[in-house]
């Protein structure tokens, strides 16, 4: 058996990606993609401490997370949608209209 | 055991080189494609973990549905490149490596830490564990309230979409459509 | 725990957010039935019912401080409270908005702030922390739909997305410490985590760890430093209603979630208090200062409400009964005036003088009883007595005091006379300066003059009578400690 720390450290490095995709990428998108990668990391920790204590509650977290992030990636990429029909362009930087 | 911890370290090799290949590609389609890739790779971990439902739900719900939407959008609207691929804000550079460090240095330190609670249980073996029936009872049972929750959420995200997406009935539509053109 | 003890007694616990989904329902409806002169009727059910619904809730669903829906909530005071609150915000959201363009006839922008209050009530009663995540994201994603709801305008779309961004991104982090704190406790219910973190099981960097992850999903949604950079431009870009109602209501609901995740859930506070500490001091000194040089009159209250997120945080680092009274009742307070504000920002926005303070302009000649109104609630947020603003901080400041923070109380007491200052320079424009020439009084429709006279009353209520308020706030409090 794979310990559950292997797991941990796993989802730690892929969370740490995702970070580092949210805070530096400038293409919303991508940005976006890196947030869905955010999410996945913290449900494989849910999977791997829910098979630690053996117990289903952390598979049923991921399920509800999966769930959100569907609801969460339409109305995100709706936004982009509109935004991009206004303005042509979804480099967050080039979103200037308002000031950072 | 061996043969376990290699399949494990070969499929978290692949995880994040795809992770990476996510972060670096400057093609967002391409991008995209390796956030598949890493999804894939999940699930199969999910399996290994002894979730077999959620292993499933992944590949549809993750990798079918959602990186579709994800593509579907890069190529209506051609988001796949980049004006400035390489340009960043100056301030969000080190912020990110500090943080990153951070995020590993937990990491290496929850892995150096060898107790957890308990040890782990071996349930991957145990057949009704994960299975769809013991989660459709979990959720109708103890989670019941949160799962009718889940319907307003996808209920008003919903409402949303159609909200924002809607093209404006007075102006007409062929309006609308001009504008994508032109964009 | 289980749903098998059912008790019908539970359905009536949730009747408010029973009634608002149908309210939702009626108003979709109607906002196809009903005639295209007519559709002002839809922001007018809207906060009507919303009233009824708090009448209702106070009448049948007292909390009785029991967890129910198998453990998933917690039908106690606090939540009580707070649940009120925000169904009093949204109806005045919706009352505030019938007259404003591009929302105003629209049934789903109407349905779209219920769901939102409905995930705000939720985050309040949430007691596991799968039912916290989902209700912070309820709330988040018809907060993002209302933020760029004028899609049409590139301001609000763009607000839409920054809002967007940042909080899908800081729940992420938030829900990384939540897997944290399952994995490193085996449990959901906040209660059993609290239990397990007793016994001292778990390492002290966890602890920290998640707490830190936990606080960037919640400081978002509070709009603390370091987490308020998208607050200015989302409340500048966002329609000014759902400006007043995300720096009003869902400020709130964060610093419900704040009160459950840290004090029902992480009890080990020695680790995480002092960073809230700071983080409250700086949120209150840095908001005030960055108000100071704002010519726009909602990118100065999206500065001064980071500023008043400041000042709650300074009752809640106290950590005790008094400390979460005063929370509870500052949100209130707090809640109520800039409601008022916004109402009269919406009022003049809506006459064409703009969103920039020069526009208010000799106010006071061309429109006085609006002059009044904004004078009550800006004296009220510079915490002026005997308005409902002076006792909110007071009790805040007092708390803090009795904690032995008597240096956090200092900096609170300093940042409320900056507070003062940039405050008087709006009134001294509103009462002083001379109206431009042709400034026409500014039309106040009735469902307006109606919201602000509530608001205003509210608010010398709340000051000149403050101790019953106080107490209510203060059996909440008792019931979580």
């Amino acid at each position: 058996m794979i310990p559950t720390t292997y797991y941990l450290a796993l989802s730690a490095i892929l969370f740490s990606i995702g970070v580092i995709g949210v805070l530096v990428r400038r293409n919303a998108i991508v940005i976006f993609m890196s947030i869905e990668l955010m999410l996945n990391s913290a449900n494989l920790a849910f999977v791997a401490f829910a098979r630690e204590f053996g117990t289903l509650d952390g598979q049923l977290m991921v399920f509800f997370v999966m769930t959100v992030a569907a609801a969460e990636v339409a109305v995100g990429l709706a936004l982009i949608v509109a935004i991009f029909r206004s303005k042509a362009s979804i480099d967050v930087d080039a979103v200037n209209l308002l000031k950072g | 055991m061996t043969a376990e911890l290699i399949i494990f370290v070969l499929l978290a090799v692949i995880a994040v080189a795809a992770a990476l290949g996510m972060l670096l590609s400057s093609n967002a389609i391409y991008s995209a494609l390796f956030l598949v890739v890493n999804f894939g790779v999940v699930a199969t971990f999910y399996l290994l973990l002894g979730a077999p439902f959620i292993a499933m739900v992944q590949v549809t719900v993750y990798a079918g549905a959602i990186m579709v939407l994800f593509l579907f959008v890069i190529m209506l609207l051609g988001a796949e490149r980049l004006r400035h691929p390489n340009q960043v804000l100056s301030w969000q550079q080190p912020l990110a490596v500090v943080l990153v460090m951070a995020l590993l240095g937990f990491a290496g330190y929850v892995v150096s830490m060898q107790g957890l609670a308990s040890p782990p249980v071996d349930v991957a073996n145990t057949v009704s564990y994960g299975s769809p029936a013991a989660i459709g009872e979990l959720l109708f049972r103890e989670y019941l309230f949160p799962f009718e929750a889940t319907s307003l959420l996808l209920l008003s995200a919903m409402v949303g979409v159609v909200v924002l997406t809607a093209v404006d009935a007075r102006r007409g539509v062929s309006r609308g459509v001009s504008r994508d053109r032109r964009s | 725990m289980s749903i098998a003890n059912f008790h019908p007694n539970d359905l009536l616990a949730i009747l408010p957010e029973l009634a608002l989904v149908v309210l939702a329902g009626v108003i979709m409806t109607m906002d196809i039935v009903l005639a295209e002169n007519r559709k002002r009727l839809l922001g007018l059910t809207t906060a009507v019912g919303s009233f009824v619904i708090i009448a209702a809730a106070v009448i049948f669903s007292q909390p009785n401080g029991e967890l129910i829906w198998g453990g998933m909530i917690s039908n106690d005071m606090v939540a009580f409270i707070f649940r009120l609150v925000f169904i009093f915000a949204g109806g005045i959201t919706a009352l505030l908005s019938v007259d404003v363009k591009g929302v105003a006839h629209k049934g789903d922008y109407y349905a779209i702030i219920l769901g939102a209050v409905v995930g705000m009530c939720f985050m309040a009663l949430a007691a596991d922390i799968i039912m916290l995540y989902l209700a912070v994201e309820t709330t988040g994603i018809a907060g993002y739909v209302l933020a760029g709801y004028v899609h049409r305008s590139s301001r609000s779309a763009e607000a839409g997305l920054k809002y967007f961004l940042f909080g899908a991104a800081t729940s992420a982090v938030m829900l990384y410490g939540l897997s944290l704190v399952y994995g490193f406790t085996g449990e959901t219910n906040l209660t059993a985590i609290a239990s397990v973190l007793a016994s001292g099981k778990v390492g002290i960097s966890v602890i920290l760890a998640s707490a830190i992850l936990i606080l960037v999903g919640v400081g978002f949604k509070i709009a603390i430093v370091p987490f308020h950079f998208w607050a200015p431009d989302v409340y500048e870009g966002a329609p000014t209603p759902v400006t007043g109602f995300i720096s009003t209501a869902a400020k709130t609901a964060g610093f419900a979630v704040l009160i459950r995740v840290f004090i029902t859930g992480l009890t080990a506070s020695e680790y995480w208090l002092p960073i809230l500490v700071a983080l409250a001091a700086l949120t209150m000194t840095i908001g005030n200062l960055l108000a100071l040089a704002q010519k726009n009159i909602k990118r100065l209250l999206a500065y001064s409400s980071i500023a008043h997120a400041g000042y709650a945080l300074v009752a809640f680092v106290a950590l005790s009964e008094l400390g979460v009274a005063a929370t509870v009742f500052y949100l209130m307070v707090y809640v109520i005036t800039n409601l008022a504000a916004f109402g009269v920002v919406i009022l003049v926005s809506r006459s064409g003088a703009g969103e920039e303070i020069a526009g208010y302009a000799g106010m006071s000649r061309r429109s006085p009883y609006l002059a009044l109104a904004m004078l009550v609630a800006f004296l009220s947020l510079a915490g002026m007595p005997p308005l409902a603003g002076f006792f909110g901080k007071f009790y805040v400041f007092a708390a803090a005091m009795k904690a032995g923070l008597v240096w956090l109380a200092l900096v609170g007491v300093l940042n409320a006379i900056i507070g003062l200052y940039y405050y008087l320079v709006v009134l001294k424009v509103v009462y002083v300066s001379p109206p431009q020439e042709g400034a026409l009084a500014i039309e106040v429709p009735r469902a307006y003059s109606f919201a602000l006279v509530i608001l205003s009353v509210g608010i010398v209520l709340l000051g000149t009578a403050a101790s019953p308020w106080f107490e209510w706030a203060l059996s909440a409090a008792q019931g979580i400690f």
